[in-house]
């Protein structure tokens, strides 16, 4: 109903594999983004600080992620970690006079190199091994921030971000928000693109069957490496703009073992290696608690549900426990899967299938 | 070589038509295109996925190297050239250089057998042919190798197998666009030599008469009957310029050439070739063109896939087309009768327009469509009214080879079903006193090539005699019935046109082709031909399981359903012209059988010929008949195969 085709055609093969070849599709990221980037003008500031700005960074977080889970295929349970190094590298760069453009790409570097040593001795090993090797990760960055002083500043300190700005604008009220705005859509564009260059198709072929593609000429070794030189590097600055725009002071709890098991949640169920489902993941992991919370909070209030308080704090829970069991049960490829199905049932509109 | 020419005193073409400028010919209309609208798409073709656009300044480019090349290979005026093969540019970039150099293009249908077009090369003296793949090459190739030495070169487009192998005597197109580029450089007069040759009163192109009776005669049309019968047709609306025009048609039918070449070189179409044949519906979606003609068994078929994909949808999507489709094809029948929608009417056909009818046209392709046609045969009622009533104003047209194609067509506003319409302006129709309608014009040809005999039939006092039956109307609207030749008469002397019946079958989409016989008969009977999309999926619905075409055809259900068909058109048909049995064929009829032409139009003889057994059945009064079926393989081959079929009655509506 919504999406028109005919008169689309390509006299080039470029707009052939464009991103988005159908016009609709374009249209619905064209009223996103600009959406997004009007969302100051009548969002109220509590919604837009604490909802839609967090939303931003940690899908910025799970695109990483689904880099090396969904598309090169490997397992990691360490990921946050991976964005504590990027936010504590990331401040004290800045601490130390480094402009903070050049201290985001520097956190990204560090947490690059030390995501690739861990990836480079975890590689040794696959599968449910693998996932033990990324949480010996988090248990180590973990115990490493905590007992040593000069990262940490002691072991129940809080580190305060200093103040930055960025490209000449100081990082500050809606400025913070624009921030993870930019790094959103920047890590949006390039794992769009990724899937479409060789790299990607390489890592690919390895998520597929490392020694198949090894058969094929791609070396799974140097290909596994680099995925997690990428994903770290996407993840370690994810951390820093995290600790940056949303949290602007950072302890070593927010970056703890279930905050791993809450961002392979939203990977898993926005769906394997899907772009936009890294958005739906976040928003579902991130957002349904605090909605489902509020809601039951109502419900309570207004003497629907006549349960003890303690009962009361753990239904939020438990629904979600149970909409994340769904999902993963009705629809095993996620949530961009059912994105998927409904976009398909108003492409072939008013049949069933393709007519031609 | 010139063809006869009516009256037969008149030896300068010139003198037969006086008002035509000398100058108004194709090829300097492809020129002032090339120098006026240079960089603006010519044409587009699909290849490897993409669409490889040909601007007018690439058309003269092409058309002029490869006419210098064709110069070199020593083709003179009036050398009749074969073409054969499916629509590609380079195809339609050879027959306007081969018009450059005042020979005559003539095209042939690609799935026609070795012997026709023997036949046809032999006729035509034919010593060039343009070809466009290997299968034409060898087809041809046969053809010499069995004793038509006259031809001399034979040259492909599509080098998939041939490049670099090709056998003596054939040659790439390219090479010799190559060659005639070479040939243009050297000789700096040589380009203004070759497009100043060509005349308004030079052929332009030979066609064929379908020929339903005997060999296909040669229709000669020139320049000037080309461009008028384009510009009358322009004059009353019926093409715009600038056009987006789907060029997927057979090249060998009148209506191509007239489209793709004559129309799209005077009004500046941009003409899209299909990747292949099969991809032709998916590469019509991806082009949307705004002008799009198809005969109406192609509108029927689209209906019945619309159709099944709709029984095949899901249920609201199938809840909202019955909401709102059959109100729409209710509507556009009481618009026709004359009758205004009211404002409600017109907000829920809006409404529609977004959530049914355009999703549709888009689906298919016909989003941007302003003018789709039909011609070739009568269209069901149902199929019309159902592309009207998605919003495509599909109209009727009427014409034969002879007089380009366009006579008459039906005028948006005063629209009936029955008739196709007005005449253009600058062409007149009368009738004469059997009821067979006369046309003049200057779209009308000038006789048939090398036949004086079939020519003075036809063309009398500058008439052109159809051959079809018909009345116009108060109005000046012509009605047409059927040919006066397929005219007959059953033994108790009731007259009948079987082609009218045979029509009005074929509107239901169960039946695909049916042939009525009766003559010097005591009754009408039928011999069907299911159409195993719209039946198959039917049986596939009502659970009845089938494997093969002639396993379908004989289930009794079929049976059944078939004569439910004919029940019904029983009823608008007079008592005695009532079908009284009939019979499910294990086919369909088959052009390679020579039962149907290349246009699908069925030859009788031949039919009664094949099925004599199975007709004799039909009227003796038996139940089943044995009959052994000679089938002609796609290599030239014949088998037999024997099959067992059933006849059966249709009560007479009185007993029902």
């Amino acid at each position: 109903m919504f999406y028109r085709l005919s008169g689309v055609h390509h006299t080039r093969y470029e707009t052939a594999r464009q991103i988005w070849p159908v016009p609709t599709d374009r249209r619905v990221v064209y009223i996103l983004l600009a959406l997004a980037l009007a969302a100051p003008l009548y969002l109220p500031d509590l919604y837009l600080s604490s909802y839609v700005l967090p939303w931003l960074v940690w899908s910025a977080a799970a695109l990483s992620l689904t880099l090396l889970m969904g598309i090169a295929g490997q397992l990691h349970f360490g990921f946050a970690a991976v964005m504590a190094i990027g936010a504590y590298s990331s401040i004290h760069l800045a601490r130390a006079g480094v402009p903070f453009e050049l201290a985001l790409i520097g956190a990204g570097v560090i947490t690059a190199v030390i995501g690739t040593l861990f990836g480079a001795a975890a590689l040794r090993v696959k599968g449910l091994y693998l996932v033990m090797a990324t949480l010996a990760m988090q248990y180590l960055v973990d115990w490493v921030i905590i007992n040593v002083p000069a990262i940490s500043g002691g072991a129940q300190a809080t580190l305060n971000t200093p103040e930055v700005s960025f490209l000449f604008m100081p990082l500050s009220g809606t400025g913070l928000y624009y921030g993870a705005l930019l790094w959103a859509v920047i890590v949006t564009v390039f794992v769009l693109n990724i899937k479409r260059t060789s790299f990607g198709r390489a890592l690919v072929a390895i998520r597929d069957k490392d020694y198949a593609a090894a058969v094929i000429g791609v070396n799974p070794f140097k290909y596994k490496l680099l995925a997690f030189f990428t994903a770290s590097f996407l993840g370690g600055i994810s951390g820093a703009v995290l600790a940056f725009c949303y949290y602007q002071a950072v302890t070593p709890e927010q970056f703890g073992f279930n905050v791993s098991i809450q961002l392979v949640a939203m990977v898993l169920v926005g769906g394997l290696g899907s772009v936009i489902g890294a958005y739906l993941g976040a928003g579902f992991v991130l957002l349904a608690p605090m909605f489902l919370t509020n809601a039951v909070a109502y419900l309570a209030v207004w003497g629907v549900l006549p349960l003890s308080s303690s009962l009361l704090a753990h239904i939020p829970l438990m629904v979600y426990g149970l909409l994340i069991v769904g999902f993963i049960l009705f629809e095993p490829l996620g949530l961009a899967k059912i994105y998927d199905n409904i976009r398909k049932y108003f492409l072939v509109w008013p049949f069933r299938h393709t007519q031609s | 070589m010139q063809p006869e020419q009516q009256p037969a005193d008149a030896t300068d073409p010139a003198a037969l038509h006086p008002n035509w400028v000398a100058d108004d010919h194709l090829i300097n209309l492809l020129r002032h295109n090339a120098r006026e609208h240079g960089d603006e798409i010519a044409m587009r073709e699909r290849e490897y996925g993409i669409w490889q656009e040909y601007t007018w300044k690439d058309y003269l480019d092409r058309v002029l190297c490869f006419a210098a090349g064709l110069d070199a290979l020593g083709v003179k005026p009036e050398d009749n050239i074969l073409v054969i093969g499916d629509n590609r540019p380079g195809l339609y970039f050879g027959m306007v250089g081969a018009v450059a150099l005042r020979a005559v293009p003539s095209p042939a249908y690609p799935d026609t057998t070795p012997e026709e077009i023997a036949g046809h090369m032999e006729r035509e003296g034919i010593r060039f042919a343009l070809a466009e793949d290997q299968e034409q090459v060898d087809k041809l190739m046969g053809i010499r190798a069995n004793g038509y030495d006259a031809l001399q070169q034979i040259i492909y487009d599509d080098p998939r197998g041939l490049a670099g192998k090709e056998p003596a005597g054939v040659v790439a197109f390219n090479d010799i666009v190559e060659r005639g580029r070479e040939r243009l450089r050297e000789r700096p007069g040589l380009e203004d030599d070759i497009l100043g040759r060509a005349s308004v009163h030079d052929i332009a192109v030979l066609l064929h008469s379908s020929g339903t009776t005997g060999a296909p005669k040669g229709v000669p049309l020139k320049h000037g009957h080309v461009l008028s019968g384009v510009r009358n047709a322009a004059a009353a609306g019926y093409f715009r310029e600038g056009e987006v025009h789907m060029a997927y048609l057979p090249m060998a039918w009148v209506g191509d050439f007239i489209f793709s070449i004559g129309a799209a070189l005077a009004l500046r179409f941009t003409v899209n070739i299909p990747e292949r044949q099969e991809t032709a519906l998916h590469d019509l979606r991806e082009i949307a063109p705004t002008l799009y003609f198809s005969s109406p068994r192609a509108w029927s078929n689209m209906l019945t896939r619309i159709q099944v994909g709709i029984d095949e949808s899901t249920l609201f999507k199938r809840m909202l087309y019955e909401l709102f489709m059959p109100f729409a094809v209710e509507l556009e029948r009481r618009r026709l009768d004359g009758e205004q929608p009211t404002a409600l009417q017109r907000f829920w056909r809006g409404l529609g327009e977004i959530l049914v009818y355009g999703p549709i046209k888009d689906q298919l392709g016909l989003a941007r469509v302003e003018r789709p046609y039909t011609a070739g045969e009568a269209i069901g009622e149902d199929v019309f009214l159902y592309f009207r009533a998605l919003g495509l104003n599909l109209r009727q047209f009427y014409g034969q080879t002879e007089n380009c194609a366009l006579a008459c067509a039906q005028d948006p506003d005063t629209i009936k079903l029955h008739t196709v319409g007005k005449p253009f302006p600058g062409v007149e129709i009368k009738l004469d006193d059997q009821g067979e309608i006369l046309i003049r014009g200057d779209n009308v040809f000038d006789g048939y090539y090398q036949n004086p005999k079939s020519t003075a039939e036809t063309l009398q006092d500058g008439w052109l005699h159809t051959g079809d039956a018909g009345y116009l109307e108060e109005d000046g609207q012509v009605v047409v019935l059927g040919r006066v030749s397929e005219v007959v008469y059953t033994a108790a002397g009731e007259r009948f046109i079987p082609t009218y019946i045979e029509n009005r079958l074929k509107f239901s989409q169960y039946i695909k082709d049916v042939c009525i016989l009766g003559q010097d008969r005591d009754s009408l009977a039928a011999l069907v031909a299911i159409d195993m999309s719209a039946v198959g999926h039917w049986a596939e619905e009502n659970n009845i399981p089938y494997t093969s075409f002639a396993d379908l055809s004989q289930k009794p259900a079929v049976y059944e359903l078939i004569q439910g068909v004919i029940e019904h058109v029983n009823g608008v048909l007079p008592d005695g012209l009532q079908i009284r049995r009939f019979v499910n064929l294990h086919k369909e009829f088959d052009p390679d059988d020579g039962e149907v032409t290349r246009t699908r139009k069925l030859r009788r003889s031949v039919i009664d010929a094949h099925y004599a057994p199975i007709i004799d059945a039909l009227y003796d009064g038996s139940e089943s008949v044995d009959y052994e079926a000679q089938i002609t393989y796609e290599t030239g081959e014949s088998g037999v195969l024997k099959r067992h079929l059933t006849v059966a009655d249709v009560p007479p509506a009185a007993e029902k």
